[in-house]
């Protein structure tokens, strides 16, 4: 008789930050495989793009990644500029880098919030939310929303942005709140015990699983979109990679990931104002036809690379558009990191991986 | 990539500007690709029905020494060899296009509906699929 048990992780379970399920086999403790099952959440994001032109697709793609909204919109916002050879001013591409950097920080914020949660640590998750409540009260401010924001538009911005002293504000106090984390975090030895060494991903694993973002740049590849990303251009930056490859080196490259982002709304903030008149070239959506042909572009977002592919045939909609999310690799990456491992720890490792299960689903 | 060295191996395959599309031997083109060019990411596989032509997958290839991109592109019936013994990502991205699209991946046993129910009929993002079914017009 075998001991084999099948094991019923999720759909509803807390630290799954959403709906994921994941059917284990485990043997006494150990774990002999894992299959994630996906797609709670699925809300036809493909199929609904090919029914709508793509003004009115535009506020549905902010729900890809409710925490990552930015990326997404700039997505789809620059296929269409490539698309029809429209040039952003300095001062737009400015707002998008600034906006993009402080949605970076605030996922990774309530990232690790939520992954010191998983591992029973309460207090960090307040810390967390604290600081990212600058930030969303800021989106707020200036979009009017605090998720899911809907402010990049074809060709620009909805509206200037305003009170950059808010911005400043934050940096200034990001660096102190920072070391508050790490001193409570980094070296506690519970923290230890339960991230360092587990979920070992290595290079060649990550690469071939299609894994991108921190994830890979905590196995020592370097590879950053934002190193080649138009937007960047005139930035100054350094890839985090470090080479660890276990859950730990994944949580100190997030916050050394923050550090970075920090750094680059600085040097955005300069280059706002450098550039202090508003002026964009918008894009009419009304009678929006995207010449036939296929466009490709791609973002460092929160969570790996993200991709939008979209075929036209010179209609008012897409006939085809694809999303390439990096949460849905992670989540299958999942069917080998599980492997050996123990039960307790498969919270920890699939935390670490920074799963949103929408961007999954999508 | 030296694309002319490409042609010599396989002599089935057509190369425009931004694609190398080829009509058959698709593992064997893949490996081959990873194994002399360096390319170790397959980014992503997008499939598009373009109604009698079949559905076209489009192989996103990326190398990161290289900082290069290659695109394969070949065009399916219903049927299409799996790629998951050479990039294992390559499972997780035939899984959604079967569910998709029907195209059976031979080579992957793992198929069955991600996204929509067990019981599901149809693929919805076929262009022929069936619109007028019943059971989308729950909000009418």
């Amino acid at each position: 008789m075998s001991n084999k048990l099948k094991l019923n992780l999720g759909p509803q379970h807390p630290s799954t930050h959403g709906v994921l399920r994941l059917i284990l086999e485990v043997e006494g403790e150990k774990i002999t495989s894992c299959e994630p099952d996906v797609g709670y959440l699925h809300r036809g994001m493909e199929k609904m793009a090919e029914k709508l032109s793509y003004i009115q697709y535009l506020p549905l793609v902010d729900r890809i990644d409710y925490l990552g909204a930015f990326s997404y919109s700039e997505l789809l916002c620059r296929n269409i500029e490539k698309a029809l050879n429209t040039e952003l001013f300095p001062r737009v591409k400015a707002i998008r880098v600034l906006m993009l950097e402080l949605n970076r920080i605030a996922s990774h914020l309530l990232w690790i919030g939520s992954f010191l949660m998983d591992l029973g640590a309460v207090s960090p998750f307040f810390y967390a939310f604290r600081e990212r409540e600058i930030i969303l009260e800021y989106f707020e401010k200036v979009t009017g929303q605090r998720m899911m924001n809907n402010y990049f538009i074809f060709g620009g911005v909805r509206r200037d942005i305003f009170a950059l002293a808010d911005v400043e504000r934050f940096l200034k106090i990001l660096p102190d709140k920072l070391n508050d984390y790490e001193n409570i975090i980094t070296q506690n030895p519970i923290f230890l015990q339960r991230t360092k060494g587990k979920g070992i991903l290595d290079k060649e694993t990550a690469l071939n699983g299609s894994i991108t973002g921190v994830n890979l740049r905590a196995c020592g590849v370097k590879y950053d979109l934002r190193t080649s990303d138009y937007l960047y251009k005139d930035y100054e930056f350094t890839p985090v990679v470090l080479d660890g490859k276990d859950a730990w080196t994944r949580y100190k490259a997030r916050i050394l990931e923050i550090k970075e982002s920090a750094k680059l709304i600085a040097q955005a903030i300069e280059k706002i104002n450098q550039n202090p008149k508003f002026e964009q070239d918008l894009i009419n959506p009304i009678n929006l036809i995207l010449p036939e042909g296929e466009y490709y572009s791609e973002i460092e977002a929160p969570r790996g690379l993200a991709s939008c592919y979209i075929k036209s045939e010179g209609g008012k909609n897409p006939y085809r558009l694809k999303w390439r999310t990096g949460s849905y690799y992670s989540v299958n990456l999942l069917r080998r990191l599980l492997v050996g491992e123990y039960l307790n720890d498969a919270i920890a490792i699939a935390g670490s991986l920074d799963i949103v299960l929408p961007e999954v689903d999508k | 990539m030296n694309i002319t060295e490409l042609k010599k191996v396989f002599d089935n395959c057509d190369i425009t500007e931004d694609k190398i599309i080829i009509k058959d031997k698709l593992t064997e083109t893949l490996k081959f690709i990873k194994e002399n060019y360096e390319f170790n990411i397959l980014k992503e596989i997008v499939a598009i029905d373009n109604k009698d032509k079949g559905i076209e997958l489009i192989y996103r290839l990326y190398s990161v020494e290289n900082e290069e991109e290659a695109l394969i592109s070949i065009s399916v019936k219903n049927e299409a060899e799996s790629v998951s013994k050479i990039f294992d990502s390559a499972y997780a991205d035939e899984k959604e296009i079967y569910d998709l699209f029907g195209v059976q991946f031979i080579g992957n046993d793992e198929l069955k509906r991600l996204y929509m129910p067990e019981a599901w009929e149809g693929h919805p993002l076929k262009k022929d699929y069936n619109e007028q079914d019943e059971r989308l017009k729950w909000n009418e």
